[in-house]
């Protein structure tokens, strides 16, 4: 099912949870909604859902309106981030809940609702927990309850408030696998909220990255991570590297250091450049004026990468590099050495009212 | 999937909080059973000794005198009333109770402080003015005295008195038992509820009072106990009228101002069993939801 959030706003008293957010959906697919705490993207899931009320806008389900359609209508699966599940009910009746409570009408008989329930079970791999109670479950099993009870009731949509948050890493990142598998079995339209973003690249075909109640890019994994269109994307998408400095005919000038950037020809403004530390160009030598002097301060040697963080000679900041290790043993550098970076890549923004 | 680290956490989730002793508290023998002693001391000079009293006092002149103290007519009808009270007041705070604490635990509301205050006011005010305030609302000279003796509706002095004065007393236990409950359980299995399709009403069969059954069922246990037991705001508003509108309580004060010790106390006894019945109870209920 295709959703279409327009124009929604919404204020908790004085405070603005989202502003003017319009995002389309295409059916199908699995979003990631991507963002600090209180950026508004659990609240987005919550209108959704319509566990919450809008203040403006409209949102659109397969192009109706269902703005004021009550959430028990909305044929919405909704998976809460601590689960939510029925502590009085065995996993069996939890999962049971959607069918048991329809119309007599449109209710499934009896062996139906058992016959579902056990598929469902046997998807999440818990069928021999279906006498259990939630509290007897671990964390990432209650949350595969959480799910088959969601998708008992055939949703439309499926939504997802923090799915992986409250489990521990290893658990985490095998229902992370476990839940695109089942997206792509399913197809049915997935929107997840997440804080993580590595959880969001993972998982996700879109990501929307929400930043106080607004949208600040949405795109494909690889177009946030590789082509962040705001200092915010690139902040909070991976870790960066900032060269504070001054734009003058086309360049940008820190201390020592001066590189070309044509694409701000006119400016002449404090600018920030923004390099991702695998951007970073590590030589033992001076090439050209592109490079600056800096010194190795640690060595982080762990799998294939090596971290190595470094001081800036000519003013006082820190640079985080990655290279390859087999680049790091051809380099032959040691912790003091001093060596020349040059980013490879380098992104200028100009500061507005944002600050790192 | 990761079925050993699974097996590792359930075994842990299964231990319950029992009664666990700290090690930094613990005292010497000596300070250990002068406490006990005081408190059993205590307990048994100001609760067990009168309690015993009563059944002796009440025995005294033999069971055949007993029996026909509480089947005496007045007696009887003292206790259908009681009954009859407890039948319509624990229902009824029941479902005021179980209102008030959803509203103030599933909703955001301007005002929901004075609500809650305002729960508490009976507790605040002496029975006695409460039962003042209905003479004053429905007495003859009351604000609405004359609109009731036209239409002939009978509210002091009458069962709806007694009803309108225990409610006043004891509504606030039940609510009081499900607010903290309930706002420590929160709304989400709730929200869940609706969003996989249940109605309000299916949602609160099914979800919630499962959830709240047994912190419901110790507040009416309490409800129940004063409702039995109220003197003051009955005593003012039921006029005393014997056979009428004298409950328990009040039969016995009767009794008692009539030198009749046996009678009274034989009365007095009945209400202790219930009272013992009720504390039973509510045991059973505590030790069964520390077992949950």
């Amino acid at each position: 099912m295709s959703i279409h959030i327009q124009n929604v706003s919404k204020a908790f008293g004085s405070f603005q949870a989202l502003e003017d957010i319009s995002i389309d959906i295409e059916s199908g697919e699995l979003i990631a909604l991507l963002g600090p705490s209180g950026s508004g993207k659990t609240t987005l899931l919550r209108i959704l859902a319509g566990l919450e009320g809008l203040d403006e806008g409209a949102i659109l389900f397969d192009g109706q309106n269902i703005t004021n359609v009550s959430p028990k209508e909305r044929e919405v699966g909704f998976v809460f981030q601590h689960y939510a599940l029925f502590r009085h009910m065995t996993v069996f009746d939890n999962v049971a809940y959607g069918l048991k409570v329809r119309p007599r009408k449109t209710r499934p008989s009896k062996e139906e609702i058992k016959k579902k329930v056990t598929e469902l079970l046997a998807l999440v791999k818990l069928d021999n927990f279906a006498d259990r109670y939630p509290s007897q479950l671990s964390g990432g099993q209650r949350q595969r309850v959480a799910l088959a009870r969601a998708l008992a009731v055939e949703p439309k949509v499926l939504l997802l408030d923090e799915p992986f948050g409250a489990l521990d890493a290893k658990v985490r990142k095998e229902l992370r696998r476990w839940l695109r598998k089942l997206h792509n079995e399913f197809h049915v339209t997935s929107i997840f909220v997440t804080h993580d973003q590595e959880e969001a690249l993972d998982v996700a075909n879109r990501i929307i990255v929400m930043n106080n109640g607004k949208i600040e890019q949405v795109g494909t994994p690889e177009e946030v991570y590789e082509h962040p269109n705001s200092p915010f994307v690139y902040d909070f998408l991976g870790n960066v590297n900032l060269f504070r400095g001054r734009l003058h005919k086309g360049k940008l000038t820190q201390g020592e250091f001066e590189i070309d950037v044509p694409t701000y020809l006119d400016s002449h403004d404090d600018a920030v450049g923004y390099v991702r530390p695998h951007d970073i160009q590590i030589e033992k030598e001076q090439l050209n004026n592109e490079s600056v002097a800096a010194k190795i301060v640690h060595i982080h040697m762990v799998g294939p990468i090596v971290q190595i963080e470094l001081k800036r000679e000519d003013v006082d900041e820190y640079l985080e590099a990655e290279i390859p290790k087999e680049h790091y043993k051809q380099l032959h550098i040691k912790n003091g050495d001093t060596v020349y970076i040059r980013p490879k890549q380098l992104r200028v923004f100009i500061p507005e009212d944002y600050s790192i | 999937m990761t079925k050993p680290l699974e097996v590792k956490q359930e075994s842990s989730i299964s231990i319950r909080s029992g009664a666990t002793k700290s090690y930094a508290l613990q005292e010497s023998a000596f300070v250990k059973w002068s406490l006990i002693t005081i408190s059993l001391v205590f307990l048994s000079l100001f609760l067990i000794l009168p309690l015993v009293s009563i059944f002796v006092t009440a025995l005294e002149k033999g069971w055949a005198t007993y029996v026909a103290s509480i089947t005496n007519p007045d007696a009887l009808a003292a206790i259908k009333l009681t009954l009859t009270v407890v039948l319509i007041v624990v229902p009824l705070n029941a479902i005021f109770g179980i209102v008030a604490a959803w509203a103030i635990t599933k909703f955001s509301f301007k005002g929901k402080n004075v609500l809650i205050t305002l729960i508490d006011l009976p507790f605040a005010v002496s029975p006695v003015i409460a039962g003042l305030v209905f003479i004053l609302l429905f007495g003859a000279q009351g604000v609405f005295g004359d609109w009731l003796f036209q239409n002939d509706i009978k509210i002091v002095f009458a069962l709806p008195g007694i009803v309108i004065a225990t409610m006043f007393v004891t509504f606030p236990f039940v609510a009081r038992e499900l607010i903290p409950l309930m706002q420590m359980q929160g709304i989400t299995e709730e929200e869940a509820s609706i969003s996989l399709g249940a109605s309000g009403w299916k949602t609160f069969f099914l979800v919630t009072l499962p959830n709240i059954k047994w912190g419901l069922l110790y507040g009416l246990i309490l409800c129940n106990a004063r409702t039995i037991g109220e003197f003051g705001a009955v005593s003012v508003v039921s006029g005393h009228i014997r056979g009428m509108t004298n409950t328990m309580p009040l039969h016995i004060e009767i009794l008692y101002n009539e030198y009749q010790f046996t009678s009274a106390f034989a009365v007095a006894s009945l209400m202790s069993i219930l009272a013992i019945i009720t504390i039973i109870i509510k045991n059973i209920i505590e030790w069964k939801v520390k077992d949950v």
